[in-house]
């Protein structure tokens, strides 16, 4: 059971401005404490550095002239909307973070590794086929999606626990009954998307799933969600592969959101798909990273709790500095539960014709 | 003049250098003290010993109690409540009671202090290393911060080897100190350090022979790219020279990964007193019968076939079939593990090595040359070799200190990245001096592993966090004549 890691030093490279909350360092102290933690040297763990996507990789998502547009402005310069600029050079940095999910997907479907989580940045779920947004440019998981796909994986379940709602992801997979799209996110929030009416459209109707969660929702909320919509989806979808879009953004000591799940939280959650993987589709599974700006506090908990979960390590001290408690009390929310409760009853209801398990 | 010491399994070899090369052998069973006084005291000594990090290898050293405050995270055995953060920052107190309770009634002979990014910032193994005096003495203490780089579990495997050897540096040290008292150690990778450093982390002395025997050869035959065979009494030592320089490695014991960098080396357990007991055997039983030993062995069959090695007269009881077969086993078994690494030319080290290289390149079909004092290369190499350092340095502009292996420096404010380097540069070199080293060997800082990000709180960048890592690479000091 080897759970690959897919970093390289150019992962730090990209940064839309040295102030921006996704600069380089939101991995510099995930990378302090896996080293710290002697990871790269566990026997169950390989790490693996990334390579640029092809074009033929990203087009199998992007139009053409949203991966010129790129290009061109990554020469002079250019801006997508007030969250996200582009920097000079973005396109190699950014083709680096896809190809790093490229290489991952390709790696577990060769049985490599078990697993892998890729610590990429820039993240990706915000880019639509045309368009990008909300820190992100290229769409990482859709991308790996479709090489899955190509390499003839037939049906890939992306569950995107990001904080905010994987917009883009779920536009790309709209109509595609071949991928089941689920989001758990914050709402209302940023990108204002992401309700339980969304659910997909034409051939793909009930293939995308919502499940937006108030301000203050904890681990319970989310336990709650995997173990009453996403795992019952999942064993009625029987993917060939899950792909998780992990925004780390979700930890209550997040700096731009309002939920509250701890680094065990975190690490619980992925041990869960983990099991699930291995209980439908050969334990092949692949995380992305995606959003988390709680550099210090959270990031280096977080991101070793996964890849502890993934490598099937000891999660049961995986935890935030005693010092972070107070604020965790004050950040969980008692009423969540209870709304979250009402949403998933109508959610069930809004599904219940495509899903026999919601019958 | 330089004088190198090699204290190996049966004898130390000493090196005296300056306008010419002089060697003595002394046998280990007259002591240190004689090897030093044969040493004389003129000059730099520079000493190469294994055998306290050998006892540790091979089980021998006493129990050793390892202390961990691994804070959040994975969590390690011997754990007490405390952390500090990858920024050095403390987290949470260290647990003193929980402490005091782990260490009153303890019955190990060391303990092993190791916190989570202590060398980001070691008060909290200071703490317990303060709790840990009022039950054991300075000697029998370790703690990590001084290895200086990231990796928990390798600074845990690294800080027990350290707490399991140190009685036995301090004592070395104690004693050499008496005659020698600016004498330095040679480290793992070829260099040398002063005493002090060697007592912080005495992991620095694991495997020095290999290291100096490959600088040694290189140094006397001047070649760049070659083999060493070092043919030793118990072993036979092949250790690979790249552009001049031995190749380090990372070190694991007992299959634990350590901070220790070492030269490469394959250990082929045949040497020249090796027994032959029939056949030659891996057992060593004391010296050849031609220094004295009771059974036949390797150099008593070089002998018998016609060598002329010590008392010649007491290796005839060999059979002159066996004694042949024996050498041809030799040749046969280290002709054909040179030969699958290809080196192209051998260089020959040891006291045996003019009597066998020769026909050991034939077997392994490979050019070969054996130097002027192959028989003492080890110390020549020692005698030669220089001060090395290698310093993981973290500065952090916010919290105004620049880290070096777990010691803290002040940061001057607004100091520019090439400032940086100078300044930690400076530091290096004024701890090379301190110990000795001359300023042409201080010329080239070697720097690695360099990163920087900005710390950025509520939009605005409140720090910059550099890491790199600066030092003095291992080498021959220009000052060798």
């Amino acid at each position: 059971m080897t759970t690959g890691i897919i970093f390289g030093p150019e992962y730090l490279r990209h940064e839309q401005s040295p102030t921006h909350p996704e600069r380089n360092e939101r991995l510099a102290y995930t990378m302090d404490q896996l080293m710290e933690e002697g990871l790269f040297d566990h026997p169950d763990i390989m790490l693996i550095p990334p390579r640029k996507a092809t074009r033929t990789e990203v087009l199998a998502v992007h139009d053409p002239g949203y991966l010129s547009f790129l290009e061109e402005s990554s020469v002079t310069g250019g801006m997508i909307d007030y969250d996200t600029a582009i920097p000079h050079g973005l396109i190699g940095d950014a083709l680096l973070a896809a190809g790093g999910a490229v290489i991952a997907a390709d790696a577990v479907i060769d049985q490599t590794i078990h697993n892998a989580f890729v610590l990429c940045r820039p993240p990706g779920h915000h880019a639509g086929r045309s368009h990008g947004g909300g820190f992100c440019y290229l769409n990482n998981a859709a991308i790996a999606v479709r090489h899955l796909q190509r390499r003839g994986m037939k049906r890939i379940l992306i569950l995107d626990w990001d904080a905010h709602h994987g917009n883009g992801t779920q536009e790309i997979f709209f109509t595609d009954p071949s991928v089941l799209f689920c989001s758990v996110h914050q709402f209302p929030f940023y990108p204002g998307s992401g309700q339980i009416d969304e659910i997909g459209s034409g051939e793909g109707i009930g293939y995308t799933v919502n499940m937006p969660v108030p301000g203050g929702s904890s681990d319970q909320v989310y336990q709650y969600l995997l173990t009453e919509i996403v795992i019952p989806l999942a064993e009625e979808f029987q993917p060939d592969c899950i792909v998780v879009s992990a925004g780390q953004d979700n930890h209550f000591s997040d700096p731009l959101t309002g939920l509250a799940l701890t680094a065990r939280g975190y690490a619980t959650m992925m041990q869960e798909v983990c099991i699930l993987a291995d209980s439908i589709c050969l334990g092949r599974l692949v995380g992305i990273l995606e959003g988390g700006y709680s550099v210090e506090g959270g990031l280096p908990y977080t991101n070793l709790g996964i890849i502890a979960a993934m490598a099937g390590l000891d999660i049961s001290a995986i935890r935030e500095p005693d010092s972070l408690l107070d604020l965790l009390h004050r950040s969980v929310s008692e009423s969540a539960i209870s709304q979250v409760i009402t949403i998933t009853g109508e959610l069930k209801e809004i599904l219940s014709p495509y899903w026999t398990c919601f019958r | 003049m330089f004088t190198g010491i090699d204290i190996g399994g049966t004898n130390t070899d000493i090196a005296l250098i300056d306008s010419d090369i002089r060697t003595i052998k002394v046998s280990n069973s007259k002591g240190l003290a004689q090897a030093l006084l044969k040493a004389g005291d003129g000059g730099r000594l520079a000493v190469s010993t294994s055998q306290p990090l050998n006892a540790m290898v091979t089980g021998s050293t006493g129990r050793v109690r390892t202390i961990t405050i691994p804070g959040p995270g994975l969590v390690h055995g011997g754990a007490v409540k405390g952390a500090v953060g990858p920024r050095g920052d403390v987290l949470e107190p260290v647990d003193t009671r929980q402490v005091e309770g782990l260490l009153r009634g303890c019955r190990a002979d060391a303990v092993a202090i190791v916190g989570k990014f202590s060398v980001r910032n070691p008060v909290q193994e200071e703490i317990v290393r303060d709790i840990a005096r009022q039950f054991f003495d300075d000697e029998q203490i370790a703690i990590s911060a001084p290895l200086g780089g990231l990796n928990f579990p390798a600074r845990i495997a690294t800080t027990r080897i350290n707490a399991g050897i140190k009685a036995t540096v301090v004592s070395l040290s104690d004693q050499i100190r008496k005659t020698h008292p600016d004498f330095l150690f040679v480290t793992s990778d070829g260099g040398l350090c002063g005493f002090d450093r060697a007592i912080d982390n005495p992991s620095l002395l694991y495997h020095s022979s290999p290291a100096t025997v490959a600088l040694g050869a290189g140094y006397l035959s001047k070649k760049q790219d070659c083999l060493v065979v070092d043919i030793g009494g118990t072993t036979t030592d092949l250790v690979p020279i790249r552009d001049g320089k031995p190749v380090l490695q990372t070190l694991f014991v007992q299959g634990r990964r350590t901070l220790i960098q070492a030269v490469t080396a394959d250990t082929i357990p045949l040497g020249g007193d090796s027994c032959i007991r029939d056949v030659l055997t891996q057992v060593r039983s004391g010296n050849a019968r031609a220094f004295g030993g009771g059974e036949p062995t390797l150099t008593d069959a070089l002998n018998v076939l016609g060598a002329d090695i010590g008392d010649v007269s007491r290796s005839c009881c060999l059979d002159p079939a066996k004694a042949f077969e024996a050498y041809q086993y030799y040749l046969e078994t280290l002709g054909a593990i040179i030969h699958r690494k290809d080196p192209g030319l051998i260089v020959g080290a040891g006291f045996l090595a003019p009597y066998l290289i020769p026909d050991l390149a034939d077997e392994a079909r490979v050019r070969y040359y054996v130097p002027e004092h192959a028989a003492s290369a080890n110390a020549v190499g020692a005698a030669v070799s220089r001060i090395s350092i290698r310093i993981h340095a973290r500065a952090d502009s916010g919290r105004g200190i620049l880290t070096l292996n777990g010691v803290d420096y002040p940061l001057p404010a607004g100091i520019s990245d090439d400032d940086l380097l100078m300044y930690a540069g400076e530091i290096v070199r004024t701890q090379a001096r301190k110990e000795g080293a001359p300023a042409q060997d201080l010329k080239e800082l070697l720097t690695s592993q360099y990163s920087v990000y900005n710390v950025v709180r509520g939009g605005r960048t409140q720090a910059r966090i550099t890491d790199f890592v600066i030092g003095i690479a291992p080498g021959i000091t220009a000052e060798a004549p």
